[in-house]
């Protein structure tokens, strides 16, 4: 009992250590790519402490509930993904409460753009629900094939039965989806092709724009916990988890530098492209995996 | 091909002037007729671009001058078409009905030298903020007293307190 | 640059957290904008010193006004810097902001930017080169570190000189004043009377 406590302290400090080292790593990587110097790997970290220490305006107290509703949201669908070997929340019913606590982050900044008066927010918020109606079609149909597969519905069992089975992306009906999963990745966690809600060119920062002070520090803070959670869903449920702390760091890490140098090289789709794109091969390749796991001889 | 468009305007519009300074360039001058008129003749003779319409201030014979530069896309024949107006409570009507994209110019000319185009729905500010001296291109007005009454006169921070 | 010294981070936080995190909203106007790009891409990184753009004026720190000021921009770089939280710091660029540079005698720019907005920090040059622009980062630093960098604290204090500047050039502004006023303002400003210049069509055409 009180390890599963220290347990629930730790684990959102471990997750946001992780999660702003990877977005350091992501700017450095970048500038890197272009052929330049880049800032340090401390840099977001640098960037949150100067956040905490400016005075920023408040447009009333809805505007500022918005924002750690969202971050509570994300703090609570952590606490259910095992991480190595923690995993303070976990219950028979773990995969389908992420499904829908997922969507608390946006509602939360939705909640609070209607009190600042800015049409910014409004298009980055519509942009962030169609987006989510686009990728949700081919994750619901990967979850069913996983749960159909394992025949359960907690991460933890799936985690076990991975370490002795082999990876589920290694076994014949499960190959197909966790392809799919790859295709739609960087629209969950935000990175390009897909980064359409946070476009800092064309919509001055969507939901984000009136944010200052620390309430945008917490912004950035719960960014870096959409990261997390994006990556180590995937590692989870395909790539076996693993029984400790740095296995579990080191997949994540192989995992990101893919992504991040997919962010590296495209420009950014428009929302109908996205969901064109999104409902098409990988709701295709999910559907026919799902298939595929019906049939009794695998 | 000029001299051909020389001798029909010439034929058709008695007492203008035609000058042709050098190839591909042609100026009228035009003191008594209807600007219309000229202007929607050579609409029909392929001069279809209103390139611009610009202003020139003869303070000495008291008089501004305006010019509408016409050229088309079949030849490099660029004409120029003057038309002297008197200097003062300056007005003329505007041609938005012959060449549409003539409103914009007209409104610059209008915060900037102060003439009146009469058929213009849109002269309202186009570069200057809370304007309230003479129109700045004419030339009598003294740019440097402006100046220094306007920003120069303001104190700086240490002499304020 | 002393980005490394954990010792000092534990010290004064709040002074190496502004210093190496400079969010810059770049407002591009006038001829400076031509200057801006080769400063953030790949030859002159200005990255690696900690400026990045910043996409809205609420999350920066820094404000570059690159060139020179028509009083339509004075406008709207005043309703920029009114938007941007409170430790800030304004750099001008080009000799246009200093003494009016090569429009100093013409009727529509500012001449001297400080009696209007408050400024930190004057780059010289027609434009600046990079290498330059980088050499006055270094400076903001160095007068963040003493303190000295305190224009915002000017703007709060004498409010009302700045108020009284900015409507004697724009005329009666249509947002309220960020701090409150002495009464002082309101005195001359009833007092005063601007000459029109009376013109049969000029008075009646207003936006």
């Amino acid at each position: 009992m009180v390890i599963k406590i220290i347990q629930i302290i730790v684990y959102p400090i471990l997750a946001f250590i992780i999660g702003i080292f990877f977005i350091g790593l992501s700017r450095k990587m970048m500038a890197r790519i272009h052929r330049r110097y880049g800032p340090p790997i401390t840099q977001p970290l640098i960037d949150l402490i100067r956040f905490f220490y400016q005075k920023g305006f408040s447009h009333g107290s809805i505007f500022n509930f918005g924002i750690i509703l969202s971050l509570a949201g994300s703090i609570v669908v952590l606490l259910f993904i095992p991480f190595g070997r923690m995993s303070p929340l976990s219950s028979s019913g773990g995969l389908l409460v992420i499904l829908y606590i997922m969507l608390f982050a946006p509602l939360g900044v939705a909640l609070s753009g209607g009190e600042g008066a800015n049409p910014n927010i409004s298009i980055g918020i519509s942009r962030k629900l169609i987006l989510s109606l686009g990728y949700e079609v081919p994750f619901l149909l990967i979850i069913l094939a996983i749960m159909t597969y394992y025949k359960t519905t907690s991460i933890t069992e799936i985690v076990k039965i991975q370490q002795e089975a082999g990876w589920a992306l290694f076994s014949i009906p499960l190959f197909l989806p966790g392809i799919a999963y790859l295709l739609i990745l960087p629209a969950i966690i935000g990175m390009r092709p897909f980064d359409i809600v946070s476009a800092p060119q064309e919509i001055s920062s969507g939901p984000m724009v009136e944010y200052s002070g620390k309430y945008l520090a917490l912004v950035h803070i719960e960014h870096a916990f959409t990261l997390f959670i994006g990556i180590a869903l995937f590692i989870n449920l395909f790539l076996g988890g693993a029984t400790n702390i740095g296995f579990f760091f080191l997949k994540m890490i192989v995992l990101f530098v893919i992504v991040l140098i997919v962010n590296a090289v495209f420009p950014r789709y428009r929302v109908e492209q996205a969901i064109k794109y999104l409902w098409k091969w990988p709701t295709l390749i999910a559907f026919v995996g799902l298939i595929l796991t019906k049939i009794p001889i695998f | 091909m000029d001299n051909a468009l020389e001798k029909e305007i010439k034929s058709k519009f008695v007492g203008i002037e035609v000058f042709i300074p050098q190839k591909d360039r042609m100026t009228i001058k035009i003191k008594k007729e209807n600007l219309v008129d000229i202007l929607s003749f050579l609409k029909d003779k392929e001069f279809n671009y209103l390139t611009a319409v610009t202003c020139v201030d003869w303070i000495d014979e008291n008089e501004f001058e305006l010019v509408y530069h016409l050229s088309s896309f079949r030849d490099p024949t660029h004409i120029m078409i003057k038309k002297r107006i008197p200097r003062e409570n300056p007005s003329f009507t505007s041609i938005i009905p012959i060449f549409k994209n003539s409103q914009t110019y007209e409104r610059e000319i209008h915060e900037l030298f102060g003439i009146y185009f009469e058929g213009n729905p849109r002269l309202i500010p186009l570069f200057l903020e809370n304007w309230k001296d003479k129109p700045p291109f004419r030339k009598d007005f003294d740019t440097r007293e402006y100046v220094k009454e306007t920003y120069d006169s303001i104190p700086t921070l240490e002499e304020y307190k | 640059m002393d980005r490394n010294q954990i010792a000092k981070w534990l010290k004064s936080p709040d002074k190496m957290a502004r210093k190496y995190s400079l969010g810059a909203v770049y407002f591009c106007t006038g001829c400076g904008i031509i200057e801006i790009p080769p400063v953030i891409t790949s030859r002159w990184d200005a990255e690696r010193f900690g400026v990045v753009a910043a996409p809205s004026p609420r999350h920066a720190n820094l404000f570059l006004i690159t060139g020179y000021v028509a009083v339509k921009t004075l406008k709207a770089i005043i309703r920029t810097y009114e938007q941007m939280p409170e430790p800030k710091y304004t750099v001008a660029f080009g000799s246009c902001p200093i003494n009016g540079g090569m429009y100093w005698d013409s009727y529509n720019t500012i001449k001297h930017l400080d009696k209007y907005i408050p400024i930190d920090g004057w780059i010289a040059g027609c434009m600046p080169r990079p290498e330059a622009i980088f050499i006055a980062v270094t400076k903001l630093w160095m007068m963040i570190d003493k303190d000295a960098a305190n224009g915002y604290i000017r703007y709060r204090e004498h409010y009302d000189y700045y108020r009284r500047n900015q409507e004697k050039v724009l005329g009666k502004l249509a947002w309220p004043p960020l701090y409150p006023l002495n009464k002082s303002i309101e005195v001359e400003r009833k007092e005063s009377k601007s000459k029109e210049y009376k013109e049969k069509e000029l008075l009646s055409v207003s936006e």
